[in-house]
């Protein structure tokens, strides 16, 4: 009688477990039923590239969650992707302006990035210093330095290589989404189908237990700066292919909907813990549901207030079904 | 006569004013379960510790198998074939079984992870060495504590190359039924020649698995019992604690007074049922009982840290609210809890600070922190129960047990309450402060409060109880009176290893 | 003892651990005062608390809620909040000055009320809870004013543009205020019961309610408090620039977490606390102002100063981490 109340319960709180992804589908489908020509072929592909800096940039976020912890305040975070995304975007916007090649670009801002993901390793593994702040406080120095980098311009896109991420197609799909796509496989595979990656999400599993294992919890966390570093330098190449160049304050808008896309992640995933793959998915739901509100004719300015209470619901509804366990 | 699995042989280990291991012998042959036992500070932790390599002595010898590792470091040992079971469930909640076994030794194949042979090898080692048929995409979180203690072995054995396996308390979160799973796959492993270190605190199942037994006090093997049997257990106590055992507790004369606590009909539900108490004013009132006996929930109940779902209690013949554990303070009812270093105290906290937690509100003014009056008070407290160092401004993490608890007794002395629930008052306390803790409660009851004491450790229920309520399976299976209160019955009833009532049972 | 020993023998690493992050405040202070001798005038000085005046008080409000063990990314909406129904108040309902002030500060307590209902309430942890205020709280002020105009109001009653704009003996009363708030805020966090409850129940939230702690009141009051004081900075800005600008709290969040870490990292045992909070507003004032003399281009100033954020971060905590080492 006990095992069978235990799976009474435990029926329950996959059903409340489920509810977000539910809550999702559901709104999806209901602006499918106003704007009959929003669950098309061509939209899809419209959500998807709108998408994709969001993804790209989650996927290095969610590696760092995976291997810091989940808890947001004490755990792993790296707020400072955005900043990486768009210190690359500005580098390469200025250097091809100049008239010089894309490769020198391309090398020069990957050596920006990576140094700034070396630094948050640095001060989060040696110095101790919570990721949260370090990485917030990177983003603002960040932010800073490619402002005197770029001279808060605007700078059109001079580069056809990068412009091809938008407008080349193969097999009937933008370049763009095919390049992500292969991606997010590759980071699947690495995050979640390697030792490698088991090991990164054991250390922020459980810190003790994965030392105990002879895990080297800190290269972990180390490389997961580093992974994310070099995941906001190709955001920044996206960046440019989406905004046909260089626009200032692009960072704070891609900080909250990378934010955002994570966390919904945890709560799509059936373990409810951070996954790249979770965050993914809540980075084009994310993009779906803006889309899809702005079809079906809905405020421009409620977006974020349906955001803010999508995160909200979605969190409380994971934490109940948590407790329900 | 065979090669010993491991030999340490007059190991000395000093830590600042401590020498926790004093010319210590322990030697341990293939094939056998070996019990290693002894009280809290008598040195086992620390001799664990120093075989796993974390510990360099200052003297001594260790060889694995005949040969010398010197000096060992963790490497070494584990190349060695030495595996260690550590008391703390190390598992990621959100790993599959297969996940958690192979964490570190992932094995890999040509396309990454080779997932299928990790979770059929997994799922073999379970079944076939430890005799439980766990699914490997199992979540951890969804195991029982049993099943984690197992994942645990599995992960420390899957590499076949273990000669020597530490097992340090590996049932103390278990409920008795779950033991004989633990107990079961250490048979398995036994039969394979491996040897076994068993650490427990729970004579009963040390007597019953273990084939040899060392003993452990004040640093020392003080003896070594090569036959077990079921009676060996009170050798095993007189040679643990030595011959203080009177001397340990406090005397007492104490008659306790009328019926003042009534739990009527109290359950949560889930882990206790239907549990009635009448507890005297001036009386220590024991719980016994295993892990999820429903001892410690009972308590938490009590407390209002969990809810219940149907009982009364009260207080003189009036209901007493403790809902919530501010209302349980409110009304004069406070509680030490087992886990000092989380629910306890304030760890980041100052003494001064943790000590007057409670009792802010009679040294202040206008809402204001008195801080000269808070640092008087807090100044009597440290003299009163001797804290050591007596130092108002020292950050309790980095005091020894001893003084941690005396710090949470602090904060409840100042608050003068009526009714002091004592749940494992002394887990991790030192020798010496225990006896002082005992006094201590013994001194309360004195001066008529009333008193629960939930304890683990059999030995510190007889010593101090006037009465013991004996918990099993989420009930009181019975209550025994002072003249029938010794340690072997009280083990046997708290084990289920008899259900008869030694001498005539007083209702 | 290793201070002993410390105070014996000329120790570099002795004189760090105690005055690291006081000596590179000297020699900040030193450098803008001999590149630009304006810098120490009384004048400037004022200037400086002036200019930290709104910060401060959002800093006030964000060291209580990160005592408590949380993080509130939702200080800004309050202040906005606390502005908008301030002037809202004033223009469309043609209230009196000190109605106005209530209007304000009943509107940032909304903010707070939200914020504890989801913590409190939902036990969402408090960063995605105020993250989501913030989202939704943005919204709202996009929808109120049709996509983020400023409301101004330019006929304000001079009792409220004195909030800002007002003097006692040469004081202006924007730093009067934040200096009360100080004071109020070190009462309140530092030497009251209440306070060390709040310290406590952020340090050890299990261990508090063993103690008898009615925690989640007091998280409660704590998520109200400290979005009524943000408001207060809302009413400051208001009567400032005679409007409301949606959004503009926003600017004030990231400086207020680190001057609150900054002021954590100084304190002996690494707690948030006032004073700490105030000599990081403090800093970052001072490195605002220093580099506006200095003359440089907006986004250089803007870049330096971010980089001397992350610098004088890591050297709080390296400072700290030393300190503790020495402490074991």
């Amino acid at each position: 009688m006990q095992a069978n109340a235990r799976h009474q319960k435990h029926a329950l709180a996959t059903f409340v477990g489920l509810l977000p992804l539910i809550i999702f589908l559901a709104l999806l489908l209901y602006v499918g039923l106003n704007a009959p020509n929003f669950l098309t072929f061509m939209n899809l592909k419209l959500v998807l590239a709108q998408s994709l800096p969001v993804v790209l940039a989650v996927i290095g976020l969610s590696a760092v969650v995976m291997a810091g912890g989940d808890d947001v305040v004490s755990g792993g975070i790296d707020l400072s992707i955005p900043a990486t995304a768009v210190l690359c975007a500005g580098i390469v916007a200025v250097i091809t302006t100049a008239g010089l090649s894309l490769v020198l670009a391309a090398g020069a801002a990957l050596v920006a990035c990576m140094l700034v993901g070396g630094i948050n390793a640095l001060l989060v593994t040696l110095l101790r210093m919570t990721p949260l702040l370090t990485t917030l406080a990177m983003f603002v120095a960040v932010v800073g330095i490619n402002n005197v980098i770029t001279s808060r311009r605007r700078l059109d896109l001079t580069s056809d290589a990068i412009a091809s991420l938008r407008q080349d197609f193969a097999f009937g799909l933008p370049l763009g989404i095919i390049i992500v796509g292969i991606l997010v496989l590759i980071s699947y595979h690495l995050l979640h189908r390697t030792k490698w990656g088991l090991n990164l999400q054991a250390a922020g599993g459980s810190r003790d237990a994965a030392e105990i294992s002879g895990i080297r919890v800190n290269t972990l966390v180390a490389q997961s700066y580093l992974l994310a570093a070099f995941m906001g330098f190709v955001t920044g190449f996206f960046i440019l292919a989406r905004g046909n160049g260089y626009s200032p304050g692009t960072e704070d808008n891609l900080m909250l909907e990378m934010v955002l896309a994570n966390f919904l992640g945890a709560a799509f995933s059936p373990r409810r813990v951070v996954t790249m793959w979770g965050a993914v998915l809540g980075a084009v739901l994310v993009a779906a549901i803006s889309i899809g509100l702005k079809t079906i004719g809905v405020n421009v300015f409620w977006t974020d207030l349906i955001k803010g209470a999508l995160i909200v619901t979605v969190v409380a509804l994971s934490a109940i079904s948590e407790r329900v366990r | 006569m065979t090669e010993a699995a491991f030999r340490l042989r007059d190991i000395v280990q000093v830590f600042p004013g401590v020498r926790a291991l004093d010319g210590a012998n322990l030697t341990v042959h293939p094939g056998e379960v070996h019990g290693l036992v002894g009280e809290n500070g008598a040195g086992k932790s620390t001799i664990i510790k120093v075989l796993a390599g974390v510990y360099q002595p200052a003297e001594g010898h260790i060889d694995v198998g005949g040969t010398a590792i010197s000096p060992a470091t963790p490497e070494k040992i584990h190349a060695a074939g030495v595996r260690f079971i550590h008391q703390e469930l190390h598992l990621v909640p959100h790993f599959t079984v297969t996940e958690s076994v192979f964490m570190g030794q992932e094995l890999a194949g040509p396309m990454g992870l080779a997932t299928t042979r990790m979770r059929r090898a997994a799922e073999a080692f379970m079944r076939d060495q430890l005799g439980s048929a766990l699914p490997g995409n199992r979540l951890i979180r969804d195991l029982s504590p049993a099943e984690r203690k197992l994942v645990q072995v599995a992960r420390a054995l899957i590499d076949g190359e273990a000669r020597v396996v530490v097992f340090d308390e590996p049932t103390a979160p278990l409920a008795s039924e779950e033991v004989l799973k633990i107990m079961k796959a250490i048979e398995q492993l036994k039969s394979r020649g491996i040897a076994i270190l068993y650490v427990s605190h729970y004579l009963n199942e040390i007597t019953e698995l273990c084939d040899r037994v060392t003993v452990f006090r004040k640093g020392k093997d003080v003896a070594v019992f090569d036959e077990i049997t079921a009676d060996t257990g009170t050798e095993l106590v007189s040679a643990m604690i030595g011959r203080e055992l009177d001397a340990f507790f406090p005397a007492t004369s104490r008659q306790a007074g009328e019926v003042a606590l009534r739990l009527q009909g109290f359950s949560d539900g889930q882990t206790f049922e239907d549990v009635t108490l009448d507890i005297r004013r001036g009386e220590i009132f024991g719980i016994a009982g295993l892990i999820g006996s429903g001892r410690e929930e009972l308590v938490d109940a009590l407390y209002g840290l969990r809810r219940r779902a149907s009982g009364t209690l009260t207080l003189d013949g009036t209901v007493l609210d403790t809902q919530s554990a501010a209302n349980a303070v409110a009304n004069g009812m406070v509680l030490v809890p087992r886990d000092r270093r989380h629910d306890g105290l304030v760890l980041p906290m100052t003494v001064e600070e943790n000590a007057t937690l409670a009792t802010l509100d009679e040294s202040s003014s206008l809402g204001l922190i008195d801080r000269k009056r808070i640092r008087e008070v807090t100044q009597k407290l440290i003299g009163d129960l001797d804290i050591r160092p007596a130092n108002a401004r020292a950050v309790t993490r980095y005091l020894s047990g001893g003084n941690q608890q005396k710090v949470v007794l602090a904060r409840w002395l100042a608050k003068s309450a009526k009714i002091f629930i004592f749940d494992e008052p002394t887990v991790g306390v030192d020798v010496g402060a225990k006896s002082e803790i005992y006094q201590l409660i013994e001194n309360l009851a004195s001066e008529g409060a009333i008193i629960l004491m939930s304890s683990s450790d059999p030995i510190e229920l007889v010593g101090t109880c006037d009465r013991v309520a004996v918990m099993m399976r989420g009930e009181v299976r019975t209550i025994i009176e002072k003249d029938a209160l010794n340690v072997d019955h009280l083990v046997a009833m708290t084990t289920g290893a008899t259900d008869m009532p030694e001498v005539a049972h007083a209702g | 003892m290793e201070h002993v020993s410390a105070k014996g023998n000329f120790n570099l690493r002795g004189i760090v651990v105690r005055f690291g992050f006081l000596i590179v405040f000297a020699l900040f202070f030193a450098f803008f005062a001999t590149w630009n001798p304006v810098f120490i005038s009384g004048n400037n000085l004022l200037n400086i608390v002036e200019g930290s005046a709104i910060l401060m008080i959002i800093a006030l409000g964000m060291t209580l809620i990160v005592a408590t063990g949380g993080i509130d990314l939702s200080v800004g909406i309050a202040l906005d909040f606390g502005a908008a129904f301030a002037v809202v108040a004033m223009k469309t309902y043609d209230m009196g000055w000190g109605s106005a002030v209530c209007a304000g500060l009943i509107g940032g307590s909304l903010v707070g009320l939200f914020n504890a209902a989801l913590v409190v309430g939902l036990r969402i942890s408090p960063f995605l809870a105020t993250l989501g205020t913030f989202f939704i709280g943005s919204s709202v002020q996009r929808i109120f004013t049709n996509g983020g105009g400023p409301i101004s109001h330019r006929r304000m009653p001079d009792g409220f543009r004195n909030i800002a704009q007002g003097d006692v003996f040469g004081i202006p009363s924007e730093v009067i205020l934040a200096a009360v708030l100080v004071v109020i805020y070190y009462l309140v966090l530092e030497r009251s019961v209440w306070g060390r409850r709040v310290h406590a129940m952020g340090m050890q939230r299990s261990a508090s309610i063993v103690a008898g702690i009615r925690v989640n009141r007091i998280l409660i009051a704590c998520f109200v408090f400290a979005s009524i004081t943000c408001a207060v900075g809302g009413l400051i800005s208001a009567a400032n620039i005679r409007m409301f600008t949606p959004l503009s709290g926003f600017s004030y969040l990231l400086d207020a977490i680190a001057a609150v870490f900054i002021g954590a990292a100084l304190h002996p045992r690494g707690r948030p606390n006032v004073l700490g909070t105030v000599a990081g507003v403090l800093f970052l004032g001072m490195v605002t102002n220093g580099l506006n003399l200095m003359g440089l281009n907006f986004n250089t100033k803007d870049a330096l100063s971010g980089i001397i954020l992350v610098s004088a971060l890591a050297l709080a905590v390296a400072q700290r981490n030393m300190r503790n080492a020495d402490g074991d």
